[in-house]
Order: C-alpha cells, then structure tokens, then sequence
C-alpha cells in the first residue's frame, strides 16, 4: 500500500471522506427526540412498553369482574366466570392465575399449583416483582403451603402419581420463584 | 510449577472468575448467574432484535469486558495476532452447537459451577455430562480429528470481532433507540453497567494472560492430573465461588426450586457433554472462545459468531430449557448436534496414510 499507487491512493481518500462524514454527523447530532419519531415513528421500546400496559389494562378490564367477586368472597361465582373467560380467550395466562389464586383460597392446593403453573409456563410475569401483573405473594404463600402438606402427604403414600405431581408442581413455582436466567 | 509465572496468571484468572461470578450476582445480575456466556449471548442477541422474547434482551458489559479486555491485553503484550483459516464453517457451527447445549442445560460450563457452588445438585449431573464430553472430545483429538492449524491471516481478519464487540460498547453507552433493553424478566435484572463493565475488563485481561478455560482445565486434568495449572485453576475457581457463595448466604443446597434449573437430568448430561466435547475440539469453552476472538483469533471469532446466532435461534425458535424442562425441539438440536460431532470425526480426521 502506498501513495504511489492510483488505487491505494483512491481508496484512502474515500476512507477520510466516510470518517469526516461520520464525524460530520456525530457533530451534528442525533436526531432529537421528537424529530426522530416523526423519522421513524414511536421508537420500538415505547411501542413494547405501550402495548404492554395495553394489555394490562385489558386484562384488568376483561377479567375485573372474577376479581370483584373474588373480593367478595363469591368464589364459585367466580370459577364460573373464569369458566366463560376460558373459552372466549383460551390459553389466556391470567385466566389460570385468577383460577390458582381462588382455588387457593378455596384450599384446593393441588388444583390451585397446577393452575398456577399453566399460568406461568404461558407468561413468567406473574412471577416477576417488577410487573403490575406480579403475584410472587400469593404464589410464594402457596409453596411455603404446598411443601409443608404435600410433602408429608408424600411420604406417606410415595406411589401416589397425584402426589408427585402437585410436589413436583410446587417445586416448579419454587423454581420461577427463585429467578435465574433462563 | 509454584515458581512459574504462569500458574500464579491461572490462580489470578480463576480466583477472580470465581468470586465476581457470585459478586456480580449480588450486585444485581440474575440468581446464580453473575457470569454466564451462554445466558448473556442470548440477551445481547435479544438487545440486537435478533430474537423477540421480550425478557431477554440486554447488551451485556461483561461480554464486552472480556473482549476488549483480552485485546487490551494481547496489545500490550504483543501477542495480538490475526490468524485463523481453518475450519470457518465447522466453527461456526461449533459456536451455535455450543450455545444448544449450554442452553438445554441453561448455563455455560462457568455457570454450571456458579450453580453447583450455590447448592444446585441438579448442576452435579451436567458436570459428569461436561466431564465426559471433555473426555471423547479427547479421545476424537487421540484418533485425529482436528480442525486444522490457524495460519496468520492478511486484511486484519482477527479485528473483526474485536471491532464488533467496540461497536456493541458503543449502543451499550449510547443506547440508541434499535438497542432493545428488557425492563421485566432475568434480562432486567444487572449490575451496574461501569461495575459490570470493569469486572469484564479485567476478568478479559486476566484470562487473555493465563490462557483460563473451564474445559480447558477439565482436559489438562484428565491429562496430566494435579500437574496441569489449568485443572488448579479449575479448583481454585470452584472453591472461590463457593467461599463467595457461602459468606453472602447464597449456598442453598437442593435438587428443587433451584433458580434457572430443570429436572431433565438427562438432557443437562447430553446437552453439556455436547459442550465439552465441541470445546475439546476447537480448543477451549464459551468463555475461552471470547478471549481468543479478543486476541485476533478469527476462528474463534467464527465460533462466537456461531453462538451468537446459536443464542438468537435457541430463543426464537425457543429451543432452550426452562425451570419446566427441556422443549422437544431443543432435545431434537442436542441429537442433530451430537450427529454433527460425529460427522466431523468421520471428515475432519487425518488418517494415516
């Protein structure tokens, strides 16, 4: 490489030319913020994040009847409501949260881990501080509960398939509990 | 070997790497994965919009750290060397095999012992796997299969992915609007970034000096036993951790409800067995891979391409393991990449003539 040669000497000339107009824009700017949305529109993480507080509201608005009636106590009012919910929105994680908590307090624990469960493999937010969808508490309350009545239940009847299960159920939401990246 | 400089360099490294992988857990990175190639590369991938779950995308420091950190160091020392040649496709998909294997198991070999150190049994599994992946990743090397010798490279080869992790310091710190950062999920959860950064640095410096590799030291171990510095490093690095784990209350010992693991002990045997023997063969780990790349290793370079590929496919196509198991597609790429392997010492192998 040298200056001698036409095509050496080409080639740096357009590489000071790209570096003086990358400096050239660096210098000048990046876009402001408003001048960069009408460039591109609303920038992605606040499309993520508005999408997201969307659905919670949704979700507030589409299943704040079964947390009204759950509030009052109406818990098999409640299931029923969950029941139609569940097949208008069918695979819905908040539907299954909404069934594990009330099962919960209906002291139906296995039913309720199982429930809990489906919920989470769908979305980890139930279990994640951070999120207004977060119900670490409740899920926390009933692995504390599960391993103090299900393990006994367990050694008891060690062939029990049930059994296995909902432990192996409580153990799961002892996992998600305890974070870790994944 | 108590008078060599070189050992010292390798109890420096694995030191370390022991006690900030359970640090920078403490200082906000995700339970039990304060130091995680594999983990990390599937949040960087993410932050790059390489994949859509929407829970792991951060550009994480400490893999820039390490590279830039073993470039660093290389140019100070005079041994950055672009070279690289052999192999380019077998490597890159070594790299994205890597990533399979680590993530069916959910960690790199450095995690396995960050978990195994916090009280993970279920990590106990996934070291004979790795172990006994290290041991046919010997035997394949003993019978002739290799991949060839790098041979120096013209055009700056080796400062390509230097160059690109430079790039991702730059969207790291400047966070343009493209840069996608997860505000819920493990990827939310970080240590400060100069904290994390700084501890990348000279964990990337450390290593680059010492030649530090987890398989690495499984390997001299199984070699030449308490003679290798590389498996010293290796305890030293298991007893730091669990030192560090233990003074900050985090050594929980269980099998269940362990943070980010599985009951599929099986697939955490296969899944890292897959890693240690890919690593054997293209010499060195995950995290070995990185400092390589940093030292103008453009094969290695190609591996760390693979795996962040590797990172962004097992998460689009959700190919990695969760605290519910091992997805049935994931399974299928630990066999596809164990057919691979074996392909590779039927066509890489030099035969007596």
């Amino acid at each position: 490489m040298g200056w001698k040669d036409w095509h050496d000497r080409l080639h740096l000339l357009g590489l000071v030319a790209a570096l003086a107009a990358l400096g050239w824009l660096l210098m000048s700017g990046a876009p402001g913020d408003s001048a960069a949305r009408t460039g591109s529109g609303v920038e992605r993480a606040m499309e993520r994040e508005m999408a997201y507080q969307a659905r919670v509201a949704f979700l507030e608005q589409i299943y704040g009847p079964v947390e009204e009636m759950r509030r009052q106590g109406s818990h098999q009012q409640a299931l029923l409501r969950l029941e139609q919910l569940n097949r208008q929105y069918a695979g819905e994680a908040h539907g299954f949260i909404l069934r594990g908590l009330i099962l919960h307090e209906l002291g139906v624990l296995d039913e309720a881990a199982a429930n809990f469960v489906r919920g989470l493999r769908i979305n980890g937010d139930y279990v994640d501080a951070r999120s207004p969808l977060s119900q670490r508490a409740p899920i926390q309350a009933l692995v504390d509960e599960g391993h103090e009545r299900l393990s006994a239940r367990a050694r008891a009847n060690p062939d029990n398939p049930s059994i296995v299960a909902a432990l192996r159920n409580v153990y799961y939401l002892q996992s998600r509990l305890a974070g870790g990246c994944e | 070997m108590l008078k060599q400089r070189e050992f010292w360099l390798v109890m420096a490294a694995s030191l370390s790497l022991g006690v900030f992988g359970v640090l920078l857990a403490v200082w906000g990175n995700p339970e039990n994965s304060g130091i995680c190639v594999s983990c990390f590369l599937e949040n960087s991938a993410g932050a790059l919009g390489l994949h859509g779950n929407e829970r792991m995308q951060y550009l994480r420091p400490e893999l820039i750290g390490f590279v830039l950190g073993a470039m660093g160091s290389s140019l100070a020392f005079r041994e950055f060397r672009s070279r690289g040649g052999s192999a380019p496709m077998g490597r890159l998909l070594a790299g994205f095999f890597l990533i399979v294997g680590c993530a069916v198991f959910i960690g790199c070999p450095i995690k396995l012992f960050l978990r195994l150190t916090a009280g993970d049994l279920t990590a106990l599994l996934a070291f004979v796997g790795l172990a006994g992946g290290v041991w046919l990743g010997l035997r394949s090397l003993a019978a002739g299969v290799h991949f060839g010798a790098a041979t120096p490279q013209k055009g700056g080869a080796g400062w390509v992915v230097p160059g690109l992790f430079v790039l991702l310091l730059v969207f790291l710190l400047a966070q343009p609007s493209f840069v996608l950062f997860s505000n819920r999920g493990s990827a939310a959860e970080h240590a400060p970034l100069l904290v994390s950064l700084g501890v990348g640095l000279l964990v990337g410096v450390l290593a680059q000096r010492s030649r530090f590799c987890i398989t690495g030291g499984l390997r001299d171990g199984l070699l030449m036993g308490l003679r290798a510095p590389l498996f010293w490093g290796l305890m030293v690095f298991v007893v730091a951790a669990a030192l560090a784990n233990l003074s900050v209350g985090r050594f929980e010992p269980g099998l269940y409800g362990q943070p980010g693991a599985h009951l599929d002990h099986v697939w955490s045997i296969l899944g890292m067995a897959l890693v240690g023997w890919v690593s054997v063969l293209i010499g060195g780990c995950p995290f070995r891979q990185l400092i390589k790349s940093g030292e103008g290793d453009a094969d290695a370079g190609l591996v760390v391409v693979g795996m962040l590929a590797g990172a962004a496919l097992v998460q689009g196509w959700g190919l990695a393991g969760t605290a519910a198991g091992v997805p049935f597609y994931g399974k299928v790429a630990v066999v596809i990449g164990f057919g691979l392997v074996f392909v590779t010492g039927l066509v890489m192998r030099e035969r007596p003539a």
